[in-house]
């Protein structure tokens, strides 16, 4: 195309200038149709996932393809919450991952401030001896992570559903990052003023590392809230189950009241949603961290 | 006299450099003490972890009674001659081959196409990422309805004249109707990952390219491509890591049927350690599994980095 364009000749010159111009036109037009029909296919199935939850039973099974419920109503939401015990899944969701999220971003901050700045022996071998963790498939850890639970008494309790998600390799290792980032004159003022090592931790470095914690954060939550295998296998009361296991047993019923699984599904699906909207940059900017590092 | 003092010098400074080291250990222990809550926890569920995973992979280990006898390697071998475990490292084999591949080359394309337009950008993003936010649990039930007989994807295949089969209940559309739905599922993720890496690309390669008359086909390929050459390999590792580990969209949707063919090595550990309770063996096909996935990356970074000195 570009040889050809090259060529010679005012004539010509003018015709092969609209000619680019026509191809880059075109070129814009194929990407934008490409684009939305690839969005298209990304979001077909929330539509009818949001049009079916707000469907009656018999509006469900005379129209499920219809993205216009009529009339539209929330007893679906209503026989999830109650019937489908979603009220219940959705309050233990709450708890584990709020306790999660805040232990876990204690427990991370502390070891990473230590890794970053406290000058221990042999900091060097025992950071290395951390990050080693991350190559560790969790297939083969599930087992042997059920059997310590086990021994430790916590099969079907909640401290055995949170207390493996207490400490994570990827957090100590983003948060000791950030922190190898903030300039050491700020803690040294710190310390002149008497502070020791916790109170630097605390007063100077933990506010100052607000963005790194808010990107873990969002992580840790969004982690804890979709956990499926952990809590399957280590609770075996339905009272206990997180909304993931909740939903997964709509599975199991002979006949499966779609429009409940719908409604359940909105509801798993908001927190996350409202998540994405307000942490939007956070969460893209941690996958992007995550991807070039490695 | 140096050489008189020489070989007393090693001997004072270890000595000095002990009191040195307990110096900055009196000034420094509350490093200890900071890093000691995570250094416990990984300790107990990683490290003591994986070596009880690997010891009793040689044991008859269940839950319930006390006798463990000793078995050597006789889990091992009897997972070799175990058609489960045969047909399941099968299908997971088919299934990586497949999702690794498509799912690198659809994101790298939704990122590249998504930065050649100006307009809506940032709309776009948001949509294609929003399946990967989505817990998986969520997403694989509603394909479970997508692949119904009467369900979604059915129709829209109706829409264009084409009569879908019984996805998730026929052996030959069953795994393949799992990738999909996990190749929609991720794209959005890999897509962010390069996105970040096409922002690390400096524009004055792309001007040059310009200047020099090459076409966008040839800019990509000689530009875009060997530049996101860590965003790749990332991609491709973790991916294939991530793969060979399937297991809660199978759980959900099939279960590992119709007829084992959606059943994967995950699947299976699952069913001998949380079904059968046994344990022992389950972690022997666990340690199997790793074997593969560790050989792999292995293999791939090799190459990768072999490659980086053209």
């Amino acid at each position: 195309m570009a040889r050809t364009l090259s060529s010679p000749g005012s004539g010509q010159r003018d015709q092969n200038r609209l000619l680019l111009i026509a191809t880059r036109r075109s070129f814009t037009i194929i990407v934008y149709a490409l684009l939305i029909a690839l969005a298209f296919s990304m979001i077909f199935p929330y539509l009818w996932m949001l049009a079916n939850s707000f469907k009656s039973r018999t509006d469900f099974f005379t129209n499920p393809y219809s993205v216009i419920p009529m009339p539209p109503t929330l007893s679906t939401y209503y026989d999830a919450l109650t019937i489908g015990r979603m009220g219940v899944y959705l309050g233990n969701s709450i708890l584990y991952a709020a306790v999660v999220l805040i232990v876990q971003l204690l427990i991370d901050s502390l070891a990473a401030y230590s890794f970053a700045r406290v000058d221990f022996p042999g900091r060097e071998t025992l950071f290395l001896a951390v990050l080693a963790t991350l190559m560790l498939p969790g297939s083969v850890t599930l087992i042997p992570t059920f059997l310590i639970a086990h021994g430790l008494g916590l099969t079907n309790t909640f401290t055995g559903v949170v207390l493996p998600g207490f400490a994570g390799a990827f957090g100590i290792f983003l948060l000791r990052q950030f922190f190898l980032n903030i300039p050491r004159e700020l803690e040294d003022a710190a310390r002149i003023d008497g502070s020791g090592f916790f109170g630097t931790y605390w007063r100077i470095m933990l506010p100052l590392a607000k963005p790194a914690m808010v990107t873990l954060g969002v992580f840790i939550f969004l982690n804890e809230w979709s956990s499926f295998v952990w809590p399957l296998i280590i609770l075996s009361d339905w009272k206990k189950y997180p909304v993931t296991v909740g939903i997964a047993l709509f599975r199991d019923v002979n006949q499966i009241n779609w429009p409940a699984v719908f409604a359940g599904s909105t509801i798993v699906s908001f927190p996350i949603v409202i998540l994405f909207v307000l942490a939007q940059e956070y969460i893209i900017g941690g996958i992007s961290l995550s991807g070039l590092k490695g | 006299m140096t050489t008189l003092a020489q070989p007393s010098q090693p001997v004072q400074s270890r000595a000095s450099r002990q009191r040195e080291l307990w110096k900055r250990v009196r000034k420094t222990w509350p490093g200890y003490l900071f890093i000691s809550p995570a250094g416990l926890l990984i300790t107990v569920f990683s490290y003591i972890a994986i070596i009880f995973s690997l010891y009793i992979s040689f044991y008859q280990y269940d839950i319930i009674s006390e006798a463990r006898p000793f078995e050597g390697l006789e889990n091992y071998t009897r997972a070799l001659s175990d058609k489960l475990v045969r047909i399941s490292f099968r299908n997971t084999f088919i299934y990586v081959i497949v999702i690794v591949p498509s799912i690198t080359i659809i994101s790298l394309l939704l990122a590249v196409l998504g930065n050649q337009v100006r307009r809506g950008r940032a709309l776009f993003r948001t949509v294609f990422f929003i399946p990967t936010i989505t817990p998986i649990v969520v997403t694989s039930m509603l394909w479970v309805w997508l692949y119904e007989p009467t369900g979604g994807i059915n129709k829209l295949l109706e829409l264009v004249n084409i009569e879908g089969p019984n996805w998730l209940f026929n052996p030959s559309t069953a795994l393949p109707a799992i990738m999909i739905m996990t190749i929609w599922g991720a794209v959005g993720y890999y897509m962010i990952i390069f996105l970040a890496g096409l922002a690390e690309i400096p524009e004055v390669f792309y001007e040059a390219a310009k200047v020099d008359g090459a076409g966008r086909w040839h800019t990509f390929w000689s530009i875009t491509i060997p530049l996101l050459r860590n965003s790749l390999i990332f991609a491709f590792v973790t991916l294939t890591i991530a793969a060979f580990q399937v297991f809660t969209q199978v759980f959900i949707m099939t279960q590992g049927g119709p007829m084992n063919s959606t059943q994967t090595v995950q699947m299976v550990v699952y069913h001998y350690a949380f079904q059968r309770f046994q344990m022992g063996y389950a972690s022997a096909i666990s340690w199997m599994l790793f074997g593969v996935i560790f050989f792999f990356s292995a293999l791939q970074l090799k190459l990768f980095i072999s490659r980086e000195l053209y």
